[in-house]
């Protein structure tokens, strides 16, 4: 049976530009998009900011009602019995906001465990235990607003956790985390996966991505571009290699002369401070290397690797593409 | 079934009340709208007054106490969803399996009982610094008239919270919205004093009801029927609030998630 069942969703906002000539502006958030998830895998939605991850995980928990199309969470429509969803599921949102600052840690769940009918009882043994899975049992008696951002994240988790929920929307939970506490977070959704748990993750980091999903959804401008198993993804570009070259200023000209060599697929540069990390993605592998630092003439250059493609690159390609 | 399901929400009620109790105990202006604003108002009145204070104590008591209780209405009570959205704490109310109103009404119980402050502290105040004698002529009907009061107050409340929400040029009016309660429901003087035609207005609103009952059961004036009324006026005013209050919700809930403004910041 699928726990997230999407058929053609859409999702239009509304906005209103100018003072006395008011006209009406619609952005597509979600443009037609339909996918499933069967109970206790690990779904991951990946795409860039702006691309209509949040706003499909809100329309799954019952907070958008979309635009057109069904989405069914547990068998239930999200529009029609949205009661009937909300105890039985659990979401995160990436950043600080959502929580009681005026309160200290423990009240804020106490608080939302009573709304999601939790027995004192068991909320009693189990608030404890959750601020120990988060590595806040020192802190729980602190007011959130003394916290720092990755504490009031791990807050989060632990309140999404208050109910026992059966499915999981996780929209980038490892957001201001530092990498302990991120690579700690990581292994409670190990955790939560071994226990059968659905769960639709959202982030933009490949390898947590690749770690944990079972099956990842690219979604770009409202639209999936692509849908598999990180390995069917990492398998779109298996045919390319990955040239990585360490330059020091690398004029517009230049890389415009790169991007029309005949064997590079895509070329991207990003930007570490003083230098640039260049990545040319290529069938010829490590023999086009040569022919790439010939067309580089006059540009300083430091380190070169040639590596096998990951599913980041897999990505850059699909989302380059769309 | 049924019972269960109120079971859950008595404790959700009671779970949104202590958390708003908690809230509250740091805010300066609750503090100034429950303890200090109704003093002002007290003194003014006393001086005003001046030598013939005599059997209207009780009426400055009373009155000054509920410019307390219609303040933190109005402006924590009506605030309180709006509050949430810009904390970003709507979102998080709005998924879970407590209703709304049910949420909203523990935490109007919070405010409105804490209000009850303002009461006391104006008792404490004519008694102790002005050293006037106030006597309640009828301490149980008082009692039942200040339980209903807050009930009233409550259910009137969830009226007034979305439809702030709904409109957000409404709120825009909310200081301008205080005097003319306190002079409507006649908290100061008996509306007898105003014009008749603003005496409608006066009997829609449930702050009218309440100050009448407390007025009557504290200085005896009426004989008890009167107050009775009063009181039965203000379980009518309840129902009424809930039922509206019912459809503002609904229609609240549902405009906020198809206009994507639950979370707004």
């Amino acid at each position: 049976m699928n726990a997230i069942e999407i058929r053609n969703l859409r999702r239009v906002f509304k906005t209103t530009i100018g003072i006395i000539r008011r006209k009406t502006k619609e952005v597509i958030a979600v443009d037609d998009i339909s996918f499933s998830v069967p109970q206790g895998s690990l779904f991951g939605l990946l795409g860039p900011n702006g691309a209509g991850k949040t706003t499909t995980v809100k329309m799954l928990t019952t907070l958008l009602i979309p635009t057109a199309g069904s989405a069914r969470v547990l068998g239930y429509d999200v529009v029609r019995r949205a009661d009937a969803i909300r105890g039985r599921i659990g979401f995160i949102f990436g950043g600080e906001r959502g929580l009681y600052w005026r309160l200290s840690g423990i009240n804020n769940l106490r608080y939302f465990a009573s709304l999601y009918h939790v027995d004192p009882e068991v909320s009693d043994k189990r608030i404890p235990y959750l601020l120990d899975l988060v590595g806040l049992e020192d802190r729980g008696q602190e007011r959130v607003e003394g916290y720092s951002r990755g504490m009031k994240q791990r807050l989060h988790i632990a309140r999404t956790l208050l109910h026992d929920p059966e499915v999981l929307f996780l929209d980038e939970p490892t957001m201001g985390l530092d990498p302990v506490g991120a690579r700690e977070l990581r292994q409670v959704i190990r955790n939560l996966q071994a226990e059968k748990k659905t769960i639709l993750l959202t982030t933009h980091y490949m390898f947590e991505a690749d770690a944990l999903c079972e099956r990842i959804a690219v979604i770009d401008r409202g639209r999936i571009v692509a849908m598999d198993t990180p390995e069917g993804l990492k398998h779109l570009v298996s045919d390319l290699s990955v040239i990585e070259i360490e330059v020091f200023g690398l004029p517009e000209d230049t890389l415009a002369k790169l991007r029309q060599l005949p064997f590079i697929d895509t070329i991207n540069v990003e930007d570490h401070d003083q230098r640039q990390l260049l990545l040319a993605h290529s069938p010829s592998g490590s023999e086009a290397v040569p022919e790439l630092l010939a067309a580089m003439d006059g540009v300083r250059v430091g380190k070169v690797v040639v590596r096998e493609p990951t599913l980041e690159d897999a990505y850059v390609r699909l989302v380059g593409e769309s | 079934m049924r019972t269960w399901r109120v079971m859950k929400y008595l404790r959700a009620i009671q779970s949104a009340a202590l958390m708003t109790f908690r809230q509250n105990v740091f805010d300066m202006f609750i503090i100034f709208g429950v303890l200090i604003q109704p003093l002002i108002i007290a003194t003014l009145a006393l001086w005003m007054i001046g030598d013939r204070v005599g059997e209207t104590i009780v009426f400055i008591v009373v009155g000054s106490g509920m410019t307390g209780l219609w303040t933190n209405l109005l402006f924590e009570s009506g605030n309180s969803i709006t509050q949430e959205r810009w904390t970003g704490t709507l979102e998080m109310l709005a998924a879970t399996p407590t209703p709304m109103p049910v949420i909203v009404f523990g935490k109007n119980l919070a405010n409105v009982s804490q209000s009850l402050g303002s009461m006391f502290v104006c008792y404490s105040f004519v008694s102790w610094v002005f050293g006037y004698q106030v006597t309640i002529e009828h301490p149980l009907l008082f009692i039942v008239s200040l339980g209903m009061t807050v009930i009233a107050f409550v259910c009137f409340g969830l009226i007034i919270a979305p439809i702030f929400l709904l409109n957000p040029s409404v709120q825009r009016w909310q200081n301008a919205l205080e005097y003319p309660v306190y002079i409507l429901c006649g908290f100061l003087f008996p509306i007898a004093l105003l014009p008749g035609w603003t005496t409608p207005f006066s009997y829609i609103l449930p702050p009218y009801w309440a100050a009448r009952a407390l007025h009557d059961a504290s200085s005896g004036g009426t004989n008890t029927s009167e107050i009775v009324f009063s009181i039965a006026m203000l379980v009518v005013c309840s129902l009424i609030s809930l039922i509206i209050s019912r459809t503002l919700f609904r229609i609240m809930l549902r405009k906020v998630r198809q206009d994507a403004t639950l979370g707004l910041q």
